[in-house]
């Protein structure tokens, strides 16, 4: 059997379909949207709005509901067109419920079209979203309870006195109390999530209930509340219910957290390192009022001042004579642990002096030791060390320094017998012997002994002849009988070749030439030339030419 | 049997698991789940595509004769569960509203179910071969001779069976309770031939089973052959009735599912 090209879709097929739609069509214009309802509307009649006292006298009007998607209405928009009284007010309870997020449009509570004597809501009221009226019914959920429970015959209205009966049957001394305590407006703080009473969890808040709180009743913090604003409004801070148990009266100012935990008020646990004034040393063991008195913490704890002076002013063994700065020298641990930098003061310690005690300079008195005004002086500590006995002055640094009396560096021409010549590289010791500086005598002889070349022929006006540069370029400026000079002699010794006493002419004259020479004339005694030559010169003698 | 309709067991599974489900849901929400839910929604759409395949993959397969999808049997056994299934979960959708444009859809849906099983009856008095393809008159004479020789044969052997035969290879008379009423002849055949079986012994009764199936299946041809004509005619009827019927059919669903779309979704 040959099947045909287009299989089922046959031209019967197709002309039933025209005709189906033909007809579809007709009965749609002639009846309107009837066709597609899918049920009869509801028929019960109640107060007339819009028109109409029944949806069923709409006569199947579609648009009468049911808005145009180009028409920029929704069908709630249709709904409250008619139904315009349930939404008057902000307290209405549709108005309540259609602000509810889950709930969007009239028709998730509503229907029709269920036939002509059916309910118009369909929503299940045991799932109703009582939250959004204001009162949950979550802290009512382990017990039985239907709407007319609490509302009787009407489900959007509700008398407060239902509380108080019902909650009174089930436990009447506490209803008692609690109405004495907040009067008998339940719905002005309790909003059915039972968030408050016992159960309440007030860990939830930022004021967890701890320690000392934990065994509370709400009263005794919430008593003067009478409503949910009220009770979330009650103030955290410790004074609003401890200002009297207050044992500092004030001193350390109303937040009692600082030091306190809700455990216990004995239980301090205030960390004073948080403050920037950690408590070491000495003041770890101090109780907080001996620091935090009125005086010193006006505006606050925080405002004490933590210059030492503030407290240790009345302990201050200097009486002020070092300033205020007490931590230069001292630690919280003892004010006998000091440690001054003596770098800072006008006398730096250096040398000899680093090593010091301070009682080695700073002397005591009936008050303590005195640093203040203690003389920067030499003389002032080392009056009776001077060796010199105060012949060389006060001024020490003259000649010695900080790092010990010795070595010494005198500046001898500052004296009266300045170092010259030969004298300024001897060592001191040499004139000064036995350390002896003060009172030598500045004669040569008192260091020079006469020489035995002298034969004692000179006094001790060594200066006379010498100078302190050598002793051989002596200058003799007595009275000589022979002129000085004489020849090509320069020194003592060229004529005075034994003693100066005793003298000869042979160191330059030839004895063998004037032997020769005055053979005739001297009789044969040629050792006394000045009997014949008392000047020296050739012609005292007679001679002429010759020498 | 079971073989044979297996389509109908599993549409049958299916329509009882799909009832458990409704009914879960039903208790579950107190109420009968209404179209306009998800559920309701569900069961109307899914059931809908079931009845679109219905009209579609069969036709289509019966029409493809370069490509060959599996076997055309196979596919009428789909068309069957989903003819079946379909129109049952649409009928669930209908939370038992039978208003407007929808019941009307409904009623033509069960209209069109019950046409299918007229239509498949029809369509089972015509001989067949195993791709489904109707068989020729002289295919069904050849077939009808090679039995005969088979039974004879197998008659010959034990001349015992013989007795029985009589029984079954009644004549029966052409015309249109050939088609509609084979179900009865089949019914008293198997009767009689219970009867009849009681006297052979036991030790022949296997082989007297397989002489009675050759037997029924020789004269279920002998029928065929007699109303090939008449259901020929009638089959072409019942397809004249149907296609219609389902055209209707899709253009009112097509259209109330349009409407439920705009009334109920565009026009919230």
């Amino acid at each position: 059997m040959q099947s045909k090209r287009l299989g089922c879709i046959s031209f019967s097929g197709i002309v039933a379909a025209a005709v189906t739609l033909l007809v579809l069509a007709g009965v749609s214009l002639a009846k309107g949207g009837v066709l597609y309802s899918p049920g009869d509307l509801n028929d019960v009649e109640g107060a007339e709005l819009g028109g109409v006292r029944s949806h069923a006298e709409t006569g199947g009007e579609c648009k009468a509901c049911h808005a145009a998607p180009w028409s920029g209405e929704i069908m709630s928009d249709r709904c409250l067109a008619c139904h315009s009284d349930l939404t008057q007010n902000p307290q209405d309870f549709h108005r309540v419920m259609l602000a509810q997020a889950e709930i969007s449009a009239c028709q998730d509570c509503h229907t029709d079209h269920q036939g002509a004597e059916s309910r118009l809501t369909k929503m299940d009221l045991g799932d109703f979203p009582h939250d959004g009226v204001g009162f949950s019914l979550q802290g009512h959920r382990t017990v039985s309870l239907t709407c007319s429970d609490c509302h009787g015959e009407t489900f959007t209205t509700f008398d407060q006195a239902t509380c108080e009966n019902c909650h009174a049957a089930l436990d009447l001394e506490i209803m008692q109390l609690h109405g004495q305590a907040y009067g008998t407006d339940c719905l002005a703080c309790h909003d059915g999530v039972d968030r408050y009473g016992k159960q309440f969890d007030h860990s939830q808040l930022s004021f967890p209930l701890e320690g000392g709180h934990s065994g509370l009743e709400c009263v005794e913090c919430h008593a003067s509340a009478r409503s949910a604003d009220d009770l979330q409004g009650t103030p955290n801070e410790c004074a609003a219910c401890h200002l009297e148990d207050d044992p500092h009266q004030g001193s350390m100012g109303m937040d009692c957290g600082q030091c306190h935990t809700p455990l216990d008020w004995e239980q301090v646990t205030f960390d004073h390192a948080q403050t920037g004034f950690a408590l070491s040393g000495k003041h770890e063991g101090l109780r907080c009022e001996q620091c935090h008195t009125p005086e010193r913490s006006v505006g606050g704890l925080g405002q004490t001042p933590t210059e030492c002076v503030a407290c240790h002013l009345q302990d201050d063994a200097h009486q002020g004579g070092l300033g205020t700065d007490c931590g230069q020298c001292h630690t919280p641990q003892d004010w006998m642990q000091a440690s001054f930098d003596h770098a800072l003061s006008a006398f730096p310690l250096e040398g000899a002096h680093a090593g010091l005690e301070c009682g080695q300079c700073h002397l005591k008195d009936a008050e303590g030791t005195i640093f203040k005004g203690t003389p920067t002086g030499c003389y002032g500590c080392h009056l009776d060390d001077d060796p010199h006995e105060g012949r060389f002055g006060q001024d020490c640094q003259a000649c010695h320094t900080v790092e010990g009396w010795l070595p010494a560096s005198f500046d001898h021409s500052l004296s009266s017998f300045p170092l010259d010549g030969a004298h300024a590289t001897v060592e001191c010791s040499s004139c000064h012997v036995n350390d002896v500086y003060q009172g030598l005598s500045t004669q040569c002889n008192a260091c020079h002994a006469d020489p035995a070349y002298h034969q004692g022929l000179f006094s001790a006006d060594c200066a006379s002849c010498h100078n302190t540069s050598t002793w051989r370029s002596a200058q003799f400026n007595l009275a000589h009988g022979f002129p000085m000079g004489h020849g090509d002699a320069n020194s003592c010794r060229d004529c005075h070749t034994n003693t100066l006493t005793t003298w000869t002419c042979y160191t330059c004259h030839n004895r063998g030439e004037m032997i020769n020479k005055h053979s005739e004339e001297v009789g044969g005694n040629f050792e006394d030339c000045l009997r014949c030559h008392p000047g020296g010169q050739k012609e005292e003698g007679g001679g002429g030419e010759d020498d | 049997m079971l073989r044979s309709n297996r389509e109908l067991w599993w549409a049958l599974l299916a329509v009882v698991t799909i009832t458990a489900a409704y009914l879960g849901v039903t208790y579950a929400w107190q109420e009968v789940p209404p179209s306009s839910e998800l559920f309701g929604h569900l069961i109307g759409v899914a059931g809908f595509i079931l009845m679109i395949m219905t009209e579609t993959l069969y036709s289509i397969r019966k029409r493809s004769h370069r490509a060959r999808w599996g076997r055309m049997a196979s596919w009428l056994r789909f068309h069957i569960f989903t003819g079946i299934v379909g129109p049952y979960m649409v009928l669930l959708h209908s939370a038992w509203n039978f208003q407007g444009l929808a019941g009307i859809s409904l009623l033509l849906t069960v209209l069109i179910v019950l046409s299918g099983f007229i239509g498949r009856y029809i369509y089972t008095s015509v001989p067949r071969n195993v791709d489904g393809a109707e068989m020729e008159s002289s295919q069904i004479q050849a077939q009808m001779a090679a039995l005969q020789t088979e039974l004879q044969v197998r008659m010959q052997a034990q001349p015992e069976l013989a007795q029985v035969m009589p029984v079954v290879d009644r004549e029966a008379a052409p015309g249109v309770g050939l088609i509609f009423g084979r179900a009865w002849i089949d019914w008293q055949q198997r009767r009689r031939w219970n009867q009849a079986s009681r006297i052979i012994s036991p030790e022949l009764r296997e082989q007297a089973g397989q002489l009675e199936a050759l037997a029924l299946r020789q004269q279920e041809l002998r029928r065929q052959e007699a109303s090939l004509a008449t259901a020929r005619r009638w089959l072409g009827l019942w397809h004249a009735v149907h296609i219609p019927l389902g055209f209707v059919l899709f253009t009112t669903a097509v259209i109330h599912s349009a409407a439920a779309f705009y009334y109920a979704t565009l026009l919230q």
